[in-house]
């Protein structure tokens, strides 16, 4: 019993071993290189300015109350009545997606940015002229693309 | 003329043991490598890659420095409710202690601060004081995680006190000695590991066990009760109290060193007389043993604090009790040293 207990910590400990001196890496090296992301990635989403119809459907459907609808002044005045965009509050978001599949003009799109970070509390508010202007987020690292291996377990490879 | 003579009282053993080698500056040097260390080893283990970006080429070696840097300038916060005067100066005893019975351990045959005939006796019971501040200290802070914590260290204090003297004890019966010195010069031929091997994996456990390394760290496991007695400390003094239980691993390493690991030996007879020399293995030894308590963190989860009990009393007992018989009948056999 207690011979079996001792054979099984130093089991443990060569394995530690054998884990420190050979061991893989899994680390993705984060600023310096970024992921390459797959299709239908849902990060931040871009509002296409001319293609909205205002319908709202993005503020209703949205879950966590993100979306709303801003009243648009400029284009209220020209239009004498009352046009609503769409603006996001990434204090909000959940990122689930939902205002992009229900857009039905498709003006809403995801791009593929999730890393920003704010300093203040108020610039997570994309009212709908900021909204339609875009991520401006540049990932300056180098691109890498997660490779799934046998023995190493994770590998990434740079995309060129 | 004057630095001449500075240098010389320096190098005079009673200052450069205690305060330089291997008392207090290097302690402090190993202090901040092995906590460094013992992340870095953990990362590997676990397949990360641990503090990296301060001195990027060095693996971030200088990250302990970067943070005690932090704990320097961070507010002391005493709470209102905790006992002021033992809870400022129980880290200071705590690391005083810790690191006090670096006094009595020589770094070579001709090279000690003071030699005894009792040098292991009063090493060992010097270690043996620093629970008591830690238990103090959990009296002290006045919350119930620290007095938790303080009390699982009392139960094991308990636990693995006498077994750890018992091994140490089988290897003075073995060598005839308790003069650190001696035991050192004994080992010159076979190590002590090799003669008396059940005392050996005794101690070391043991010793493991006594500064709260992983598979024991239950005063101040993390996940149940915060950080145990430390708890309610902040900033500098924190360090302190964190520091004292690695320091107190380093000093036991060097007496495990001088006991098992043949001190200075194997070196040849004209290096042997040189204390930088031989202190330099002596310190290389016991750097491994604690690195090795640092790489027991990657492997072990916690045990239970019956578990760890259980171990002392039901395990470490009788194999201490088993080692001193081994060391009798080895002396009983014919085997002696000449000192």
């Amino acid at each position: 019993m207690s011979i079996d207990r001792t054979v099984r910590h130093v089991k443990a400990i060569i394995t530690g071993t054998k884990y420190l001196f050979s061991g893989p890496r899994m680390t993705i090296m984060y600023p310096e290189d970024i992921e390459e992301l797959p299709e239908g990635y849902r990060g931040m989403i871009e509002y296409d300015w001319n293609s909205c119809i205002k319908c709202s459907l993005c503020a209703m459907i949205c879950p966590a109350d993100a979306i709303k609808m801003y009243v648009s002044k400029e284009e209220s005045e020209k239009e004498k009545k009352i046009v609503k965009r769409p603006g996001i509050n990434y204090a909000r978001c959940i990122f689930c997606g939902f205002c992009v599949d229900i857009c039905p003009t498709n003006s809403l799109t995801f791009s593929k940015v999730h890393d920003m970070a704010y300093y203040t509390y108020e610039e997570h508010f994309y009212p709908p002229d900021k909204f339609a202007e875009g991520i401006k987020h540049v990932h300056k690292g180098r691109r890498v693309r997660v490779i799934l291996d046998e023995k190493r377990g994770i590998k990434y490879e740079p995309v060129d | 003329m004057q630095v001449q003579e500075i240098l010389n009282i320096l190098f005079e053993p009673y200052i450069f043991i205690p305060l330089v080698f291997p008392g207090l500056i290097a302690a402090f040097i190993v202090l901040l490598i092995i906590i460094w260390l013992e992340r870095k080893i953990a990362a590997k283990v676990q397949l990360r890659y641990g503090p990296l970006y301060i001195i990027k080429p060095l693996g971030g070696v200088i990250q302990t420095v970067a943070d005690l840097i932090r704990y320097l300038f961070q507010e002391p916060i005493i709470p209102k409710d905790v006992d002021k005067l033992a809870f400022l100066l129980t880290p200071v005893f705590l690391f005083g202690l810790a690191y006090l019975p670096v006094v009595v351990i020589p770094i070579g045959p001709s090279y000690y601060a003071f030699r005894s005939d009792l040098s292991l006796l009063i090493a060992l019971a010097l270690t043996t004081l620093a629970p008591i501040f830690t238990v103090l200290m959990g009296w002290a802070s006045n919350n119930k995680f620290s007095l938790i914590g303080s009390v699982r260290e009392g139960y094991l204090v308990i636990s693995y006190e006498i077994p750890i003297f018992l091994s140490a004890l089988s290897m003075a019966i073995l060598y005839g000695t308790l003069d650190l010195v001696e035991i050192a010069e004994a080992q010159r031929g076979i190590w002590g590991i090799f003669l008396n091997p059940v005392a050996a994996v005794n101690m070391l456990v043991l010793m493991y066990m006594s500064t709260s390394k992983f598979p024991f760290e239950i005063p101040e496991a993390e996940s149940e009760i915060v950080a145990g007695p430390y708890t309610e400390y902040g900033g500098i003094l924190y360090g302190l109290v964190m520091g004292a239980s690695y320091v107190k691993l380093y000093v036991l390493s060097l007496v495990y060193s001088i006991l098992f690991l043949g001190g200075w030996n194997p070196l040849p007879q004209s290096m042997i007389g040189n204390p930088f020399i031989s202190g330099s293995v002596l310190f290389i030894k016991s750097f491994i043993l604690v690195a090795f308590g640092a790489f027991l963190r990657a492997v072990y989860p916690r045990f239970r604090i019956d578990q760890a009990i259980g171990l002392g009393w039901r395990i470490s007992l009788p194999l201490s009790l088993i080692s001193i018989f081994i060391s009798l009948l080895l002396v009983m056999g014919g085997v002696r040293f000449v000192y």
